[in-house]
């Protein structure tokens, strides 16, 4: 890629209970690179270690061996800088706080000032379309609307990168289109770089410019396909013939992966 | 006292399960209007029948000559026993001893002033005490496995056995006697104020402590601004059992404490007066009960207060 890399993952293994009988080899040798305004999905079958992966990027968990560069940074001090936000499959947001407070949280935590804070979280919920609701509480709101306030928050500190842990993964499948297209505007919006993990072949090809497609068993990158489909990508893309020749591509890399074989 | 029922639990985190559809501004209003106003009302209903299964007991068992299906009724119904609720009413008017201008209601409302303030004291140290506690636990695991069998047994020593024991050290300590019962309304108060903070501040979600992280939010932050307010439902439940712990703490120590002040006291004294005037026992009763009610009130007032935004009202 012609981008300067922002991510690299060199060698990374990661062993759950090592040592024990119970040890699960969630990653091994993972080598990845991604550049800077990507849009990377990470795809394969459940317990192939997605979330490990996204999980070791953005230092929740330790990886066992291998090194990864987050942003010029370990991942723990690019995460003490916020350099990076990040979306799980769980709003999670905070029900005791309006969708505003929620949104400033990141910047309040970062120690910003209270009215910069303000500004800057009203500025993200016109992003993700919610001003609105800005004085409204987390349980009041439907689940679309949640995670798109989930989004804010994480976007609220100006990180370069997003990770997403299949964010639109508890969504009806009406709501999961509406906001595939979402993000892709505030990704436009944005220019952040964004790590997005998720078992929906077409959810990773609509999205991406690059599908990053993994093995189970353990935990293996089985091939990353370029989507060189032109953005801006909308209702009709979904429709074209190029869509449905990435999506069987992916599909067969997926099905090729070494462990569906030997399951198969 | 022992130490049975020290975990409430308080409203259900509702809000996290399932995503409620686009819901109006307020939903719950009419449910909130509705025990607003039945409240009271069951309060009201409740003392009413009280008053009336008294009333009718003694009545009814003086009809039956005080047997009832061959049983000797457990109570006797003569006045001595059992004064008429208005007896017992009107002599809260009458003056609190001969000679003396001041009426019973102002004399009890006085002593009962005292053993709230040693309560809420009991309450304020007791639950602060909790409270750290319980901040020292959920950061501290070898602490909490070793501590908590240890403040377990602490609630099941009789308090009547602990009571004079506090106050005799106070005394020793240069220390006046109501800071002693003051004490040991905190020793009934700390212990559910601690259980039930350590599950509040347990209670947050991986996905809320792993976004914490991902701001890069130290110990400290995480602690203010996830595990307290999480927490506070749990802190409520746990400071409602306190509160009540805390009145009866405060009585009971008066009553081993030299102080001369204080409801238990003047429970104590017209006890021993029975006979010249049993409705003065059960008007202190009634006072302190009163009193007990609503101390706890103000605090589920303030829990309301502070919980308002939240789900499940
Ligand atoms: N905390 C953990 N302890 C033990 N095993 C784990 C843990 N987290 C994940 N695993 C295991 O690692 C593997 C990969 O998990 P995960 O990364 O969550 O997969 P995915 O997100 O692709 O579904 C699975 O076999 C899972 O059981
Ligand atoms: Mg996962």
């Amino acid at each position: 890629m012609a981008e300067p890399a922002i991510i690299s993952v060199r060698g990374v293994d990661k062993v759950f209970n090592g040592g024990s009988d119970r040890a699960v080899t969630a990653l091994q040798d993972i080598d990845l690179t991604i550049g800077r305004g990507e849009f990377i999905s990470l795809l394969g079958p459940s317990g192939c270690g997605k979330s490990t992966l996204l999980r070791v990027m953005a230092d929740l968990t330790a990886p066992t061996g291998g090194t990864v560069t987050v942003n010029g940074k370990t991942p723990g001090a690019a995460r003490a800088a916020r350099d990076y936000g990040m979306v799980f499959q769980q709003a999670g947001l905070f029900e005791w706080r309006s969708v505003l407070r929620n949104v400033e949280l990141p910047l309040q935590v970062a120690g910003a000032k209270k009215d910069v804070h303000r500004a800057k979280a009203l500025e993200m919920l016109e992003l993700v379309r919610l001003s609105e609701f800005a004085g409204h509480y987390p349980w009041q709101l439907s689940g679309g609307m949640q995670q798109r306030v989930a989004i804010a928050r994480a976007l609220s500190a100006d990180p370069e990168i997003l990770f997403m842990d299949e964010p639109l993964g508890a969504l009806d499948e009406m709501n999961r289109e509406r906001l595939q297209g979402e993000l892709l505007r505030i990704w436009g919006d944005t220019r952040t770089t964004v790590v997005f993990v998720t078992h929906s072949i077409s959810e990773a090809v609509f999205l991406s410019s690059r599908v990053v497609v993994m093995s189970a068993r353990p935990g293996r990158i089985a091939a990353s396909i370029d989507v060189d489909l032109p953005y801006p990508r909308t209702a009709e893309t979904r429709t074209t013939p190029e869509f449905f020749e990435k999506v069987t591509e992916v599909r067969k890399a997926l099905h090729g992966a070494p462990s569906e074989q030997a399951a198969a | 006292m022992t130490a049975t029922n020290i975990s409430a639990s308080p409203r259900p985190p509702a809000a996290r399960k399932s995503p409620k559809p686009a819901a109006p501004r307020e939903p719950g209003r009419d449910g909130a209007l509705l025990r607003r106003l039945t409240d009271p009302l069951g309060a009201l209903l409740v003392v009413v029948a009280l008053a009336a299964l008294w009333e009718g007991y003694k009545a009814f068992g003086r009809a039956v000559d005080d047997r009832f299906l061959g049983l000797g009724l457990p109570v006797a119904t003569d006045d001595l026993s059992m004064p008429h609720l208005w007896t017992i009413v009107g002599s809260l008017a009458a003056p609190a001893r001969a000679g003396d201008s001041t009426s019973l209601a102002v004399y009890l409302i006085g002593e009962t002033t005292v053993t709230l303030r040693e309560a809420l004291y009991g309450l304020g140290a007791g639950s602060l005490l909790g409270l750290v506690l319980a901040v020292l636990f959920v950061h501290v695991a070898p602490l909490n496995r070793g501590l908590m069998p240890w403040l377990v047994a602490s609630q099941t020593v009789p308090l009547v056995a602990i009571a004079p024991m506090i106050v005799i050290w106070g005394g020793k300590a240069g220390l006046p006697p109501w800071a002693g019962v003051t004490g040991i309304a905190a020793y009934l108060a700390f212990f559910p104020v601690t259980v039930n903070s350590l599950r509040g501040l347990k209670s947050p979600p991986t996905v809320q402590l792993d976004f914490m992280r991902s701001v890069g939010a130290g110990q400290l932050r995480v602690l203010w601004s996830l595990r307290f307010p999480a927490a506070l439902p749990y802190v409520f439940a746990g400071l409602r059992l306190a509160a009540t712990a805390s009145v009866v703490g405060a009585i009971v120590g008066e009553l081993s404490a030299g102080t001369g002040r204080g409801i238990g006291r003047a429970i104590l004294t017209s006890a021993y007066y029975y006979s010249n005037g049993p409705e003065k026992l059960y008007a202190a009763v009634l006072v302190a009960a009163i009193a007990g009610i609503l101390f706890v009130q103000v605090l589920a007032l303030l829990e309301r207060f502070a919980l308002r935004h939240r789900h499940a009202r």
